[in-house]
């Protein structure tokens, strides 16, 4: 059984948001797999918990749309890992997507506390 | 880093994406081991966080879509599930390359035959004409009416050929070969240029400028062995000494197909050796000039400039050699082709039904990949992927077996088929390019059509009620109407076939009404000189003893035409009986021979009534054979009655009536009936010899009669029994092509319902067990089998059945002496299929005889 808290906390993502995500933690360096998983995990402190199965097609799914590129190096553990790094377009739809983001929440903001 | 090396760390998508979520599991063990769970347990629960590893894989490789990553990893499943079960993915290899093979060889021999134009230089432009006149009669052209032609502004060039043999003597003996005498600016007009040397020139053909020749390459290599010096060279022929100016492209065939040695002559002024040979003339057109407009003119030109041309005369448009067929070939042709399309859609059907049997065993794992996050795309791109693979195989097969099939075709096919064409019957860029349509085809029924049946949802889910315990639905109908359609398809072919062959052996059984072993025939024309009649006389007298001295000639005619076609042939005529109260009786073609006194005994033709003729008989006196007596007079004997015809008042008497002569041909035209004539020629005509051992070759025949009458011409040299036989060679050959087809048909259609009814006895194996279980014996259960196969074959043969005798009118035209709806042929062709059923049958049904219950329910 997982522990109750992290049960609790686990919020559903759309996949829009996830690929934003993706995108945001990897704009501060390239990374494996597993660790944008614990970067999104912690730099939400602990709010979002991705679901690791839905990850890797979004990774794939990303690469194969040119927003991402991969290459295989060796991680920390001196391991064969597949490590993810942002290309230029991928910043570019980085931003685009923050922006787009940025209107859906304020629209429902000014529903939900209209002021 | 070579090649090599670089090709066996090729990317493996597949494995990438296994290692990258092995990566993860264990970062994931390794951080919940460093925070304090326990090893085993952290393991466990790094797994269980993850999810089902399959189905995110499988989720994943969907996302890879169309990119070169996806193409490869279905490649590989692709290989990968060949290598694992090739023997079904090979038999259908096989079917394919056979398919395709026949297709390409059969393309290529007609492409030969009848569609490729001829390899001249524009050749629309050009026309092979003659001379006709009166009742569709030929007339030889003057040399004037050539001249005259050549003069006018319709035509941009005119020459002539006139065909020959000639002795070419070299060092391992004397051969002949046939020659022709052209126009110096004959090779100008076709588009031709030498291979090696140079053509004639303009001057070169007159009386002393014309002792050179062209030789074709083909002669060059097999008789002079490729001498690179033989254009310094002279060479003897005819015993005069000529010399090599050039060499003619191997391939090219002009005017006839076996012609290799080219002459220059000048019609207008000949050697006087060649003063009677008489042109074949060919014109090109010139620009902007129709061809209709162009003839009528050149008639009218003809008229005018020579009087030896009568004045109902047009000019005639003749077909190059690679055009002109023959009754028999325009439908013999369009039927063979037919054939082959058949056989290869057969063919194709039969590796489609096996790869459908193929993916159908693997619903199961097609299930599990969708339940698991494959799309239908993919699913559909693997199996198209497998069978892409198959078929290249496939068409790589069928090209190698279309080489061979052409090589074979061409040392088996008869001389007189080769001939028909201008063009060298080989595999070339047309013949691949058709290849490889028909191996896209192919694919396309054999491959992309059961996977797309295979990968459907229905066919998938179908099993998800049961637990695949028999066949599907669906499975069962696509499969069986395959089968039917082979079936069907293998029936008609087996239908025509029989008639082929029965056709050839009535053929081949006709009673010819004489014997033709042994003889030799040939036709001589004299030479101009001398013109005076005693000498001339005298010089015909020494050619006939000659000939007589000459070793193992027993016997010798002369006669003005030797069977079968020889002599004269007369159409649509009225013969008048003169007997008071008969009606004429229009005969369309007979044929007339005039004959020597010899001429029955020779050739053992039997006289049935009267007698032969004797010296005191009149010119009007005739011999009929039997089918013009009985058509004349029904009842009765017709010696000694008269009748008139062919315009002539004086009536004809007949003397005697003598063994019909049968040609065995499907042509009613070629094997008319016949007359003969008492022979007045003074010339030679045409002389029959009869040897009593093996008979004399022919340059010693040509020495003989040469030295006899120097100058003199012959023609039309061969043993008898050759042309009988190679009339034969047609309606054999189609017998046995027939043959073959239908048998290839056949054996597809019994390998197709062997693997259909083996495949479904093993996807019904937990039914038959039910069955078995429940009280059925195990012969039940083979009756179920050989009833499954025994209902397909038998609405395939009534399809079959029907369609071929829908067909029938349009094999009427190549079939002798047999009815279509003859019930001897049918019964045969049922016979042989509902054995080949009984045969493909036994193995499937004797194996589900041998289905356990028990075992099999232990398997729940």
């Amino acid at each position: 059984m997982p522990p109750r808290r992290r049960h609790q906390t686990r919020i559903e993502l759309v996949q829009g948001t996830l690929d934003m995500l993706i995108l945001k933690t990897l704009n501060a360096g390239p990374r494996h797999g597993h660790g944008i998983g614990l970067a999104i995990r912690s730099g939400s402190d602990d709010a979002l918990d991705i679901d690791h199965g839905s990850l890797y097609p979004a990774l794939h799914r990303l690469e194969r749309r040119g927003w991402l590129a991969a290459e295989w190096k060796l991680s920390d553990n001196h391991q064969r890992a597949k490590f993810y790094r942002l290309t230029p377009s991928g910043r570019r739809q980085l931003a685009s997507e923050r922006s787009r983001w940025r209107r859906a929440v304020d629209a429902i903001a000014r529903i939900m506390d209209p002021a | 880093m070579g090649w090599f090396a670089r090709w066996r760390r090729r990317p493996d998508p597949d494995q990438d994406l296994a290692d990258e979520i092995r990566f993860h599991l264990e970062a994931e063990t390794r951080l919940r081991v460093d925070r304090g769970e326990a090893p085993t347990s952290a393991r466990q629960h790094a797994t269980r966080d993850f999810g089902n590893v399959l189905q995110v894989q499988e989720t994943t490789r969907d996302m890879w879509g169309w990119s070169p990553a996806a193409l490869v990893d279905d490649t590989r499943h692709a290989m990968r599930r060949l290598r694992a079960k090739p023997s079904s993915a090979l038999t259908a290899a096989g079917m394919l390359a056979l398919a395709i093979g026949l297709a390409t060889a059969m393309f290529t021999l007609v492409d030969a035959l009848v569609l490729r134009p001829a390899p001249f230089h524009d050749p629309s432009r050009l026309i092979r004409a003659e001379l006709r006149w009166g009742n569709n009669g030929r007339t030889v052209v003057p040399p004037s009416v050539l001249a005259a032609w050549r003069a006018s502004p319709l035509f941009s060039n005119v020459a002539g050929a006139a065909t020959a043999s000639s002795i070419l003597d070299t060092d391992a003996g004397s051969l002949v070969r046939a020659s022709a005498h052209v126009s110096p600016g004959l090779f100008d007009l076709l588009g031709v240029h030498p291979s090696r040397g140079r053509a004639f020139t303009a001057e070169e053909g007159r009386a002393g400028s014309d002792a050179v020749a062209l030789l074709s390459e083909d002669l060059w290599r097999t008789t002079f062995a490729s001498d690179p010096r033989i254009l310094d060279r002279t060479i003897t022929l005819d015993g005069a000494r000529v010399q090599v100016v050039g060499l003619m492209p191997g391939g090219f065939r002009f005017p006839d197909w076996n012609t290799v040695i080219w002459q220059p002559i000048d019609f207008d002024a000949p050697p006087p050796g060649h003063a009677r040979d008489l042109p074949e003339p060919f014109l090109r057109l010139a620009p902007g000039v129709t061809a209709a407009a162009a003839l009528d003119a050149a008639a009218a030109m003809a008229r005018a400039a020579s009087s030896a041309v009568p004045s109902n005369t047009w000019v005639q448009m003749r077909a190059f050699a690679g055009s002109s067929l023959d009754a028999y070939y325009t439908h013999a042709v369009p039927i063979l082709s037919a054939g082959v399309a058949l056989v290869f859609l057969v063919l194709c059907a039969n590796a489609g039904s096996l790869l459908l049997a193929r993916l159908t065993a693997r619903a199961a794992e097609f299930r599990m990949c969708i339940a698991l996050g494959a799309s239908r795309g993919r699913l559909l791109r693997e199996a198209i992927f497998e069978h892409a693979a198959i078929a290249t195989g496939g068409a790589l097969g069928g090209l190698g077996l279309a080489w061979g099939l052409v090589r074979v075709a061409r040392a088996l096919l008869p001389e007189a088929f080769l001939s028909r064409t201008l063009h060298v019957v080989t595999l070339d860029t047309r013949a691949v390019v058709v290849a490889l349509g028909a191996a896209f085809s192919a694919a396309l029924t054999a491959g992309v059509i059961p996977a797309w049946i295979a990968t459907r949802p229905a066919a998938r889910s179908a099993a998800a009620s049961g637990r695949g315990g028999t066949e599907t639905r669906a499975g069962r109908a696509m499969t069986r109407t395959l089968l039917v359609v082979e079936l069907s398809l293998a029936c008609a072919l087996l239908v025509l076939a029989t008639l082929l062959v029965r056709s050839f052996m009535n053929l081949a059984a006709i009673d010819r009404g004489l014997d033709t072993d042994g003889v030799l025939t040939m036709r001589v024309a004299m030479p101009s000189t001398p013109s005076d009649p005693a000498a001339r006389a005298a010089m015909a007298a020494a050619v006939k003893d000659r000939l007589g001295a000459l070793p193992h000639v027993a016997e010798m005619t002369v006669s003005g035409g030797v069977p079968p076609g020889g002599g004269s042939r007369y159409y649509d005529y009225d013969w008048q009986p003169l007997e008071p109260g008969a009606k004429p009786v229009r005969i369309s073609v007979a044929g007339g021979f005039d004959i020597g006194p010899d001429f029955f005994h020779l050739y053992r033709i039997a006289l049935l009534d009267g007698r032969g003729f004797e010296p005191g008989d009149d010119l009007h006196a005739v011999i009929l054979g039997e089918r013009l007596a009985h058509l004349l007079w029904p009842t009765g004997s017709a010696v000694g009655r008269s009748f008139t015809s062919f315009k002539e008042l004086t009536p004809y008497h007949v003397v005697g009536v003598a063994r019909e002569l049968r040609f065995p041909t499907v042509d009613a035209f070629a094997d008319h009936p016949q007359f003969y004539a008492p022979f007045t020629g003074r010339g030679l005509g045409a002389i029959s010899l009869r040897c009593a051992g093996p008979c004399p070759d022919e340059a010693t025949v040509r020495r003989e009669i040469l030295a006899a009458a120097p100058g003199a011409t012959i023609y039309g040299f061969g043993l008898l029994d050759d042309v009988y036989r190679e009339a034969l060679a047609r309606p054999r050959g189609a017998a046995a092509l027939g043959t073959t087809f239908a048998i290839i048909a056949m054996l597809a259609a019994a390998g197709g319902l062997f693997s259909v009814l083996t495949y479904a006895v093993g996807r019904r194996r937990r039914e038959f067990g039910v069955r078995v279980a429940l009280g059925a014996s195990p012969a039940d259960v083979r009756q179920l089998v050989l009833r499954d196969g025994f209902r397909v074959a038998g609405i395939g043969i009534a399809i079959g059945t029907a369609a071929s005798a829908a067909l029938g009118r349009v094999i009427a035209s190549i079939e002798y002496g047999v009815s279509r709806f003859d019930p001897a042929t049918y019964a045969v062709v049922l016979g042989l299929l509902l054995v080949t059923t009984l045969a493909a049958s036994w193995r499937p049904a004797r194996r589900a005889m041998t289905v356990d219950p028990s075992e099999l329910l232990r398997d729940e």
